[in-house]
């Protein structure tokens, strides 16, 4: 067995692709560009989808809020001594933050109350958390330094809720590495916070609720609800799937805003599965005239299809990846992230879902070689002898 | 031993589209004896079927009765895989209309034929340069078809025909669109593949085909029957 | 060369390409998964429960947490945020398997 055979006819079918330069570079380019929307996407989506899931895998199991004519509302911290006595609750703990609007950088910030402190070999946070009772200082994300030129030891202040202004002290900053989970955090002690939100007393934004057994989550949640009609309780296991519903969704708009790309490949693709052209009859039936078999002319049509499907989806895939993983996205960053004062600045992990990635595979360079084989099927095994008489 | 000819037809029938309404028949009846190195021309009106009988001579499609017999073997029941490859060792055809593939140029289109063989590339190359070289057109090697000369085109396609070096050579009414002097040039190229000892059969109205005093055979059709067969060898 | 050279080298030269990236691309994520216990670790201190990726406006910030109804929080004049804003999808509540019972007076 030698292969020449097939690489004669390799060689014949990129010589006979040659032959229509623009109309082929077309296709490829076209083709190409499908593949790197949809690999974007998936290498988009699958990533965050994965870096959501590991950075919240230690988020609270369940946080209880409480609404109050169909708003969220601040909770009675004493909500908080009942639901711990529930049976399967370790720990309740009220959690204080609130949003802080920044009208000199219209910025959006989080602030937040720490009631400990992180371990002092954690590597993405440098200097000080401030913890209870410590007035006057602060731990910010990266995305605040920038936006307002600070680092640690310079002073930011804040307008409080009375309308004083609340100086602090950066005492401790949350690296960049973490910025898809800090870059907008203030953090300050529990005490600072209720003054600059001003909070009244007894009431935090929310309950963080612990459970011995997680499984058992939703069944605790269902009790909360009854006992306390007031109130949202929301889990971690949700959360998560808010993430997958959110990237979902973009993925989803970005394909619809793509979807002109899409419908013009499907055109070029049916285009050719309809129906070859007169011309191109006239040449399958001079090779079988001149002794090309059936099958060599469908290998010639598998050739074609596969040398032009799989260079697309090759290049398409390869830019995908330099796109979502070394330039950030930047083509869909617009529509995933939404318009932004302090943007995270974080390079995604590249976490590939090969099962993805194979898929797509398969679902473009099969049905697109098929494309190419299928409507020449006909073509091939007429007598060649219409083409003798001319 | 009785030789038997290259080509042997009995009673050989086509219909086209038969059984339906516009059903043609094309040819009738036709038995017919060549013998190798014969030198046959294919002579009738327009619609005579001499087109027909060449694409069953050459295994381009199959009769519809009687019975073809090519060296011997009898190919009008064979399944089309080996009238492929029939086609391809023993057949060379020269089209009327050339039929010659656009966008490549004249020495991808004399290799065509052996393309899809396990002929190593750089062989065949060599074989297809020899031949052009044969023809006088070893300039034209690297030149798009489509720009070229209606005799130099034919030369292309006579280079394809004898690529696979056949034993018969189909010539499909060559002259017509060449001029008296290009016309005599491609009889003496045929001429020529006869002292070689090839086989040629060539399908023509024209008399500065079929008046050749070197033909062999000249096979007289009309309505899809042999009106008359002449030979000129002494022999039979 | 022979044209079907040109192909099988594209082909290959993009699979070196690939192999490159499937081992780049594992190197990061270990790299990622050795970091993300730091981060676990802020996120079970601080109870954080959203990353922070669309802070266009406040309500878009955890997306988990917010009110259901909230576009146009921040002023008046504000458009809702696209695409933030737009296509974020409340949390599914079927897991607490709330009951809905309409009592018959
Ligand atoms: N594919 C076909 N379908 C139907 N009829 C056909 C077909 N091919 C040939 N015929 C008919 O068969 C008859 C013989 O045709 P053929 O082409 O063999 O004649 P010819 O002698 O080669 O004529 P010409 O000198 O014009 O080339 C003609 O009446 C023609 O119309
Ligand atoms: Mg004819």
């Amino acid at each position: 067995m030698s292969a020449d055979k097939h690489i004669n006819i390799l060689d014949f079918t990129i010589q006979s692709l040659l032959r229509r330069k623009f109309k082929n570079a077309g296709i490829i380019l076209v083709f190409s560009f499908v593949i790197f929307i949809a690999g974007s996407i998936l290498f988009l989506s699958y990533s965050f989808k994965r870096e959501a899931v590991l950075i919240l895998k230690d988020a609270p199991e369940l946080i209880v809020q409480r609404t109050l004519a169909g708003r969220h509302e601040l909770i009675p911290e004493k909500y908080a001594e009942i639901i711990a006595r529930f049976p399967g609750v370790s720990d309740v703990s009220p959690r204080y933050w609130g949003y802080y609007y920044d009208s000199l950088v219209k910025a959006n910030y989080t602030v937040i109350s720490a009631d400990r402190s992180l371990q002092t070999s954690n590597r993405l946070f440098r200097g000080q958390m401030p913890g209870e009772g410590d007035f006057g200082n602060a731990a910010i994300g990266r995305g605040i330094a920038r936006a307002r030129f600070i680092d640690i030891g310079d002073d930011v202040s804040l307008i409080a809720a009375d309308g004083k202004v609340m100086d602090f002290r950066i005492a401790g900053i949350f690296e960049s590495e973490s910025e898809l989970l800090t870059s907008d955090l203030i953090v300050m002690s529990r005490q600072d916070l209720s003054r600059l939100f001003g909070f009244p007393g007894g009431v935090a934004t929310d309950l963080s609720v612990s459970v011995s057994n997680e499984t058992e989550a939703p069944v605790i949640a269902r009790k909360i609800r009854d006992r306390f009609p007031d109130t949202r309780p929301i889990l971690r296991s949700e959360i998560l799937r808010t993430y997958d519903a959110v990237f979902g969704w973009r993925s989803g708009l970005i394909l619809t805003l793509f979807a002109g790309a899409m419908i013009a490949f499907i055109i070029l693709a049916w285009d050719k599965a309809t129906g070859l052209s007169a011309e191109e009859k006239k040449e399958i039936g001079i090779l079988k005239a001149i002794g090309w078999e059936t099958s060599d002319i469908l290998e010639i049509k598998f050739w074609e299809g596969l040398v032009i499907s799989l260079t697309s989806f090759l290049t398409g895939i390869i830019l995908a990846y330099l796109h979502v993983y070394f330039l950030g996205a930047s083509l869909f960053a617009p529509a995933l992230k939404g318009w932004s004062v302090i943007y995270p600045e974080f390079r995604l992990a590249p976490f590939i879902n090969m099962y993805q990635i194979a898929t797509l595979m398969s679902l473009t360079v099969i049905p697109y070689i098929a494309s190419t084989i299928i409507p020449s099927w006909k073509a091939s095994i007429t007598d060649p002898d219409e083409v003798v008489r001319g | 031993m009785k030789e038997t000819g290259i080509i042997k037809t009995e009673a050989l029938t086509k219909y086209y589209n038969r059984g339906k309404a516009n059903e043609v028949l094309a040819l009738r009846d036709v038995t017919m004896d060549i013998r190798r190195g014969d030198f046959t021309v294919l002579k009738g009106p327009s619609g005579s079927g001499k087109t027909t009988l060449l694409s069953l001579i050459g295994c381009m499609t199959r009769p519809t009765s009687g019975t073809l017999f090519v060296e011997g073997r009898d190919i009008s029941h064979l399944p089309e895989r080996f009238l492929t490859d029939i086609r391809r060792k023993t057949f060379g055809f020269i089209f009327q209309q050339f039929h010659l593939i656009h966008g490549m140029n004249v020495l991808q289109n004399v290799m065509m034929p052996l393309y899809p063989t396990d002929i190593r590339i750089s062989d065949l190359r060599s074989r297809a340069e020899a031949i052009l070289e044969g023809l006088g057109m070893s300039k034209r090697r690297d030149f798009p078809v489509q720009g070229l000369s209606g005799g130099e085109q034919q030369r292309t396609a006579i280079a394809r025909a004898l690529i696979n070096d056949p034993d018969i050579i189909l010539a499909d009414e060559p002259t017509a669109h060449l001029d008296t002097a290009l016309s005599d040039e491609f009889m003496a190229i045929m001429r020529d593949f006869r002292q070689k000892g090839k086989t040629v059969i060539i399908a023509s109205h024209d008399p500065l085909v079929y008046e050749k005093e070197y033909i062999d055979l000249l096979v007289e059709m009309r309505d899809g029957q042999i009106r008359n067969l002449c030979c000129n060898s002494p022999d039979r | 060369m022979r044209r079907s050279s040109f192909f099988f080298l594209y082909v290959f030269f993009c699979l070196l390409v690939i192999g490159a990236i499937v081992f780049w691309s594992e190197r990061e994520g270990s790299r990622f998964i050795a970091k993300s216990p730091d981060l676990q670790e802020i996120t079970a201190v601080l109870r954080l429960t959203d990353i922070s990726f669309s802070h266009d406006a406040r309500y878009t910030r955890h997306p988990s947490q917010a009110d259901l109804f909230s576009a146009f929080q921040d002023y008046p004049g504000s458009i809702d945020h696209f695409p933030s804003g737009s296509v974020t999808a409340p949390p599914d509540f079927s897991l607490l398997s709330t009951r809905i019972t309409v009592r018959k007076r």
